[in-house]
């Protein structure tokens, strides 16, 4: 166990490599002109409320597929509570998950 | 009807009430009365060791207006191992309880963007895996992290005030805060120990960075301080979450180090496998004083890789298998089983 820590980084960049790799490997597979283009930029996401549920949500999570809108508000108190959400983004995801 | 049934009948009213005088005209939202969680089964084998391990968390969410809302979560966790238990020959009928806790019940006031005030037993801000990843259907391997008891005793939540929210904003970063006292108590699902503590992050909106720090002091018996420093990190051009932690305390010190990746934003069509998420995970810890209090007493380093499928967003299979290496014995350690987040209004309302 000597070399305990050592063995336990190479795991974890080995790990982490092969992750990354995976990620490149699709990246740069053959696909559609489309999707090789959008693969080279970043994603660019207009919505405002899309850009704070990225920003807050998907730090910890999958975006719900289906939230039903009366629920919508008392959900978004309580991710606000949990993920110390700003009162604009509480209401740009308000407007983005229930218009 | 006891009177606890009697008060949250009064309380799910009252709240129902005030849901339907709430301005909403910016956007369509309801807020009614919720119960929200998450479930999910555990086949886990852990040095040949299988225990089953059923769960459902619930949480009650009342609010009381768009600014007052009583939240409430509670465990019931079953743990079902072989009558001939850990000795072997592992042949007996699977025995065991449910264990229930009450994990957080708290009322909150969400005065403004900086200040958000939590009354009651709240859970314990410290890290990332607490309070934030611990849910079942969120975190993408089911074992916590060897660290995850460091700066959560002695039950993981604390009773009485807690502050956070955003101290300051701007387009390029946010900066958030939470800073709490807890109060000791020996009450029956309010166990909580005397400490104090906080934590403050600043996210990076264009890297998609976040640092952090959460410091607790324990204030009873042998007081000791509890630091963690966090990153997390979600790429914008490749589909990868990794999170990383370190925390040190008087009982010891340890880091773990996860990387997620899910093939559904992968631009290449992969068919079904596009439901697939890869997980890798790396831990390493060192007790110091002996360690103890939810540490473990000897060196200890594992490595776990997952295999996640989600059939929906809130329906996933869940697998993994890690390697423990500790002077004390190594083992295997194998997940396998389901999670499932639902979302149920409890009042009527527009829809």
């Amino acid at each position: 166990m000597r070399s305990g820590p050592f063995r336990m980084m190479s795991i974890a960049l080995i790990m982490f490599g092969l992750t990354a790799a995976v990620g490149l490997a699709l990246q740069a597979a053959p696909g559609s002109q489309e999707t090789q283009t959008s693969a080279k930029s970043p994603p660019s996401v207009q919505d405002p409320g899309e850009r704070a549920f990225q920003k807050n949500c998907s730090r910890c999570h999958l975006p719900p597929m289906t939230l039903s809108p009366r629920i919508t508000g008392t959900v978004i108190m309580h991710m606000r509570t949990r993920a110390r959400l700003s009162k604009q983004d509480e209401q740009l995801l308000l407007k983005y998950l229930a218009p | 009807m006891k009177l606890w049934q009697m008060a949250g009948c009064v309380l799910l009213g009252i709240g129902s009430v005030h849901a339907q005088s709430v301005d909403t005209t910016s956007s369509g939202a309801g807020y009614v009365p919720v119960i929200s969680g998450g479930m999910g089964y555990v086949h886990n084998v852990n040095g040949g060791i299988t225990t089953l391990e059923p769960q459902i968390n619930p949480i009650l969410l009342v609010p009381f207006g768009s600014h007052v809302l009583l939240e409430s979560r509670t465990d019931f966790t079953g743990f079902f191992q072989r009558s001939n238990g850990t000795s072997g020959p592992f042949t007996g009928p699977f025995k065991g309880k449910v264990f229930k806790t009450v994990e957080f019940a708290q009322v909150d006031w969400l005065a403004n963007t900086h200040v958000i005030a939590s009354i009651g037993k709240y859970i314990l801000p410290f890290g990332l895996y607490g309070e934030r990843l611990q849910p079942i259907w969120i975190r993408n391997l089911q074992d916590a992290p060897i660290t995850a008891t460091i700066g959560t005793r002695t039950s993981g939540a604390g009773d009485g005030l807690m502050l956070r929210g955003v101290a300051s904003e701007n387009s390029s970063y946010s900066i958030q805060y939470s800073a709490y006292f807890s109060a000791r108590s020996n009450i029956n699902q309010l166990q909580a120990a005397r400490t104090a503590g906080g934590d403050v992050s600043i996210y990076l909106k264009k890297p998609r960075v976040e640092i952090g720090t959460s410091y607790q002091r324990f204030l009873q018996g042998n007081q000791i301080n509890s630091v963690a420093t966090y990153l997390s990190w979600q790429s914008s051009r490749q589909p990868l979450d990794v999170k990383f932690e370190y925390d040190h305390s008087h009982n010891g010190h340890g880091f773990w180090l996860e990387s997620a990746y899910l093939l559904s934003q992968t631009p290449r069509d992969l068919g079904l496998l596009k439901h697939l998420q890869l997980v890798g995970r790396v831990q390493q810890f060192s007790p110091l004083n002996g360690g103890g209090n939810g540490v473990p007493r000897a060196s200890t380093q594992r490595f776990d890789a997952g295999l996640n499928y989600y059939v929906r967003d809130d329906l996933r299979f869940v697998s993994s298998y890690g390697r423990q290496f500790s002077s004390l014995g190594n083992a295997n350690i194998w997940n396998v089983g389901f999670t499932y987040r639902f979302m149920i209004p409890l009042w009527p309302g527009r829809k």
